[in-house]
């Protein structure tokens, strides 16, 4: 710690932070053109000078990258400081046009600001005029590089936390500015950071034009609903209809957004969205009433339960509901419907990584912050092309990698953007990184470069471990996969003797293989490596949607009530039952899989869908198709006419997560609460839904008076949540386990210990074979930033971007099959499907595999997956 | 004066010409050499420059790819640095000045000189590859007016018609 003096006030701050820093912490505060905390300290806009006085010596410095030192005496607002800035601003307006009453960023503009606080005159000089390019061609984003003050900050966003570099300050001298190469219009990951970041209105969205300006817009903050990262949004709203999306710098996200979150809300106002019930009349859907709706819906379920018993009823929740309605929707299914067939997708994606962890670790989540990736001195990554699937983690990435030198090490069957960092690429067939990650462990343990404190005093069951590993040499490992032995002990040593390293999975309806054994070697790694309960260390588990970790924590599962107690557990039950008033049958439920399988069968003969769409996203379209056409009742709750709602007998649109309140649960546990904007709801929302139905089917008494109330018996249930209560969560949001009112939240897991006494390593399943056929191609059903699930269809702001795309494929495919790019070809299933699309030759597609984003339903990607299958032959011709 | 301000904005054009994608392969041997270090874009650019001239957007994207740098970060070298140019040069290029004492002392019949005797105007570059034209603003030299600058030669107190007699001197 350092103690110096800021304007009289006294501060202590840590050993390296600037001067500014320390300013800030003193609440004083210095004006900064070129500066964000985001951003390596620049120094070009001198806006910034204090006068320091130390060792009896007075001098002028930037406050920006100056470091802070003991006993310094700092003054920011002498006279003389404030003329030496009122000069720079002066200077700036020299060639800055003064469009200011038609410029975008009017009133919300730091160099306006300035110029108003420094009461800056007439200038004394001639005014110039240069002419710069403007760019109105760019996907949601326009330049007008005439207002540019060349901060810099845009640049520096772009390229030193996004790793995107798509901009650059080109010509030289006064006839600089920022441009893309040959000044062409944006080709980029469209974070829209840059324009955030721009101080003056060089950079803006174009949705704000002709609109309103930002300053006056009303603001509402929530969390994104896209992804599992709970990034924190502001809705800016003009005339009660979002026009601008943002994100304050004080979040946990710092004000970083990608493209979805940033400009993918539209499709809250797409022109298909569902207002009202449907049901279906003479075999066409046609619009009804909720009181009709809701009717029609308890008598067919209460019908079907009547003549059938409950469990010919079964239910589909989403990753999408809030903790709370999932909670309820939990409630609803076991104690009124009375059945325990009740899943969700991610109970087949995302779970199958989290079970790996909680018999070992206590815990089924990510161990730590997303935020301490970036001080980690090794990361390594399983399957996980965060480019693509959670963008804003792939910029902690980034920056461990520019500025603490860490050494990525990425495990994949795709050539991901983040294998271009320094450290090692390992290429393998999809599904089997944990063969890299066992062989890893065993050259650690061989080479004796292991934590024994961690081993021996933290963990138990090294001995199985070791036993099992057996097989698992670097060489034979390489021989198996193809690769090189020694790229596997150079990443095996580069993690172990890492002083911090993190582990990174991911998990999409892209996986639906069983990936227990991945997340089991990946926790084996770190225990071993002594790379957990620490600070920047520990596993991470990515799931798909914004409350992956929420849905489970929730029990979306056949077996698992809230808070991961068994249905088998005769006192968990009682105490549900107790609470809930309603009997909870005491056998597991049907997993979606076997759910559908029961519906061909017909033993399953009502279905509730409740923010899901099988019929695309589902492994084995063809099951699920023939599945839901032998059901006698489906019923569809979903924002949107999707294809699955479309085959309903009933839909029920619910309103969109930016009309909800309720909170999400973030991939690092963070319990977090979304506002509704002023918005007027369409639909109705999911929680509201669940009691109609509940008192239609004769149980008035599922019945809550808000979102908070059900938070309250939440934490009276779930023992992580146990300590978490609206207030507390305000606006930062609080990270599980909070186990009572003093909590205030656990960022890092296992610091103390672990809950279940000592940490259980696992042994490794034997080593098996890899398939290594010729003459066909592997097809990787993949993710883009650009989209989430098949739901980001309903975008416009997404679509227009990122239209159904490409097969992507390697150079050296695309030439043996005389390909050019654009080129239509078909892919052929070993199951006789088939489908046409257009083929790009990308870096990102390894010779044999075929890349193809599985989001858009028009692909019906899901005719070539099956449950359970980890890689999926496919033969190309070309058409 | 404006249409001199009209000229001095002229920036040398674009190339029109791509180049065909079998002589892109040149390329192929100094992305070798180069690949795997940023620090070596320079020496890439001027390897590249060497072999065909100048380096319009073809050769520069295929430099991003291969080398791996962000296209828009080459291109911001490449204008950066006056040495390099992304369109195709005379071998001698003609910076004409058109600033305010140049221009009223004979600058302007030089440039109609030029236009009509070797068939380029401002950014232009003559069919047989020998000058381009460029105008400048003052180059600082106003007591030589009118002034002209070939290559590093600066020739002033200009008579324009021994402008196409200077020229002869640059073959
Ligand atoms: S939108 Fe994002 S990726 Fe594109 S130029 Fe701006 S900062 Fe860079
Ligand atoms: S465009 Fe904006 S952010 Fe970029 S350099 Fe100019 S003023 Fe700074
Ligand atoms: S990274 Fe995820 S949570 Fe953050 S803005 Fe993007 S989609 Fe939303
Ligand atoms: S903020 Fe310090 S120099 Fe610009
Ligand atoms: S005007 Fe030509 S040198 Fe000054």
């Amino acid at each position: 710690m350092v103690t110096l003096t800021i304007d009289g006030v006294k501060v202590a701050v840590k050993k390296g932070s600037s001067i500014l820093e320390a300013a800030q912490q003193a609440g004083v505060r210095i004006p900064t053109l070129c500066h964000d905390k985001r951003l390596i300290p620049y120094g070009s806009c001198r806006l910034c000078i204090v006068e320091v006085t130390a060792r009896g010596r007075t001098r002028t410095m930037p406050a920006c990258f100056n470091p802070a030192r003991d006993g310094m005496e700092v003054a920011t607002n002498t006279p003389k400081l404030r003329d030496a800035r009122r000069l720079q601003l002066m200077l700036l307006l020299r060639s800055h046009p003064l469009l200011c009453p038609s410029c975008d960023a009017g009133g919300d503009c730091q160099l306006q600001n300035l110029v108003f606080d420094y009461e800056v005159p007439e200038l004394s000089f001639g005014r110039q005029s240069r002419y710069f390019h403007t760019d109105n061609d760019s996907n949601f984003i326009r330049f007008n590089m005439n207002l540019c003050i060349r901060c810099g900050m845009c640049v520096r966003i772009c390229e030193e936390v996004q790793g995107q570099s798509e901009l650059s300050f080109v010509g030289r001298g006064i006839e600089s500015e920022v441009s893309t190469d040959f000044d062409r219009p944006l080709d980029c990951e469209f974070c829209g950071q840059c324009a955030s970041i721009c101080p003056v209105g060089a950079i803006s969205s174009k949705w704000l034009v002709g609109t309103g300006r930002r300053f006056e817009l009303q603001n509402t903050s929530t969390v994104c609903a896209f992804c599992s990262l709970g990034c924190s949004l502001t809705l800016g709203e003009k005339d009660g209809k979002t026009v601008y999306v943002t994100s304050s710098e004080d979040s946990a996200n710092e004000g970083n957004l990608c493209v979805k979150g940033r400009y993918g809300w539209p499709f809250a106002y797409s022109e298909s969205r569902l207002t009202k019930p449907l049901v279906r009349k003479n075999g066409s859907l046609v619009e009804t009433t909720w009181d009709e709706a809701i009717q029609t819906v308890a008598e067919k379920f209460g019908a079907i339960k009547k003549s059938s018993g409950p469990d010919s009823l079964a239910a589909l929740g989403s990753q999408r509901l809030t903790n709370e309605e999932a909670f309820v929707f939990n409630r609803l299914v076991r104690t009124v419907f009375g059945t325990n067939n009740l899943d969700h997708a991610g109970g087949y994606a995302y779970r199958s990584v989290t079970d790996g962890l909680a018999p070992m670790l206590g815990y089924a989540a990510s161990t730590n912050q997303i935020r301490e990736i970036r001080d980690a001195k090794a990361v390594l990554l399983l399957g996980a092309d965060l480019t693509e699937t959670h963008p804003i983690a792939k910029n902690e990435i980034n920056l461990a990698s520019a500025r603490k030198k860490a050494k990525v090490i990425v495990v994949d069957s795709i050539r991901t953007k983040l294998s271009y960092r320094e450290g090692f690429f390992l290429s393998v067939p999809p599904g089997s990184e944990d063969l890299i990650v066992n062989s890893m462990l065993k050259f650690i343990i061989d080479g004796g470069l292991l934590d024994r404190a961690s081993v021996d005093l933290r963990s138990e069951g090294f001995e199985e471990l070791l036993a099992s590993l057996k097989d698992y040499t670097p060489e034979n490992v390489a021989a198996v996969l193809g690769l090189d032995a020694n790229l596997i002990k150079a990443a095996a040593t580069a993690y172990a003797k890492a002083e911090t390293g993190v582990i990174i999975l991911s998990e999409g309806l892209n996986r639906y293989h069983d990936n227990s054994p991945l997340s089991k070697a990946a926790v084996n790694l770190a225990l071993v490596t002594g790379h957990i309960g620490k600070e920047s260390c520990g596993v991470y588990v990515f799931g798909e949607k914004a409350n992956a970790q929420g849905a489970l924590d929730m029990g979306l599962t056949p077996e698992l009530l809230p808070g991961y107690h068994s249905v088998r557990d005769e006192a968990a039950r009682t105490k549900f039952e107790a609470l809930w008033n309603g009997q909870i049958p005491a056998s597991p439920g049907m997993s979606a899989q076997d759910i559908f399988k029961g519906a061909e069968n017909g033993s399953v003969k009502g279905l509730y869908v409740v923010g899901e769409n099988p019929v695309d996203t589902y492994p084995n379209r063809q099951q699920v198709e023939n599945a839901l056409g032998k059901l006698d009742f489906l019923v569809v709750q979903d924002m949107f006419l999707s294809s699955t709602a479309n085959r309903a007998d009933v839909v029920l649109p619910v309103s969109a997560p930016y009309e909800k309140t309720g909170t999400f649960t973030s991939s690092e546990r963070r319990i977090q609460k979304l506002n509704p904007s002023s918005k007027p709801i369409q639909g109705k929302p999911d929680l509201e839904i669940f009691m109609s139905l509940a008192a239609g089917m004769g149980k008035p008494e599922l019945s809550y008076a808000g979102y908070s109330e059900v938070m309250s018996e939440i934490a009276g249930v779930v023992p992580m949540y146990s300590g978490v209560s609206y207030e507390k969560i305000g606006d930062k949001g609080l990270v599980w386990p909070c186990l009572d009112i003093e909590d205030s939240g656990t960022p890092i897991l296992y610091e103390g210990g672990f809950p279940i006494g000592k940490a259980r390593l696992a042994a490794a399943k034997p080593i098996g074979t890899v398939s290594r056929s010729s003459g066909s191609f592997k097809l990787i059903p993949c993710v883009l930033k650009f989209h989430s699930g098949s739901f980001s269809e309903w975008s416009p702001s997404l679509m227009e971007v990122c239209p159904p795309g490409f097969a992507e494929m390697s150079r050296v495919d695309m030439t043996d099959l005389g390909l050019n790019d654009g080129d239509t070809i078909k892919i052929i299933g070993n199951n006789g499907q088939a489908i046409s699309l257009k083929a790009n030759e990308s870096r990102r597609a390894l010779q044999g595999m075929v890349l193809v984003p599985y989001h858009f339903s028009k692909n019906k990607l899901n005719s070539f997956t099956d449950w359970g299958s980890t890689e999926i032959v496919i033969q190309v011709e070309k058409a | 004066m404006q249409e001199r301000d009209a000229l001095l904005k002229k920036k040398v054009q674009d190339s029109v010409e791509q180049i065909p994608s079998d002589q892109l392969l040149l390329l192929d041997p100094i992305i070798e050499k180069y690949q795997g270090s940023m620090s070596y874009l320079i020496p890439a650019l001027k390897e590249a420059q060497e072999t065909f001239g100048y380096l319009p957007m073809e050769v520069q994207r295929k430099l991003a790819k291969g080398l791996n740098i962000p296209a828009p970060h080459i291109y911001g070298v490449v204008t950066f640095y006056s040495f390099f140019t992304v369109t195709p040069r005379g071998r001698h290029t003609i910076r004409l000045c058109l600033g305010t004492a140049c221009y009223v002392k004979g600058a302007k019949d030089m440039l109609q000189i030029i236009v009509k005797e070797v068939g380029i105007n401002v950014g232009e570059t003559s069919k047989d590859g020998r000058f381009t034209l460029e105008a400048v603003r003052c180059l600082g030299a106003c007591g030589l007016a009118p002034v002209m600058m070939i290559g590093e030669d600066t020739h002033g107190n200009i008579i324009p018609s021994a402008t196409l007699g200077i020229l002869e001197g640059y073959q």
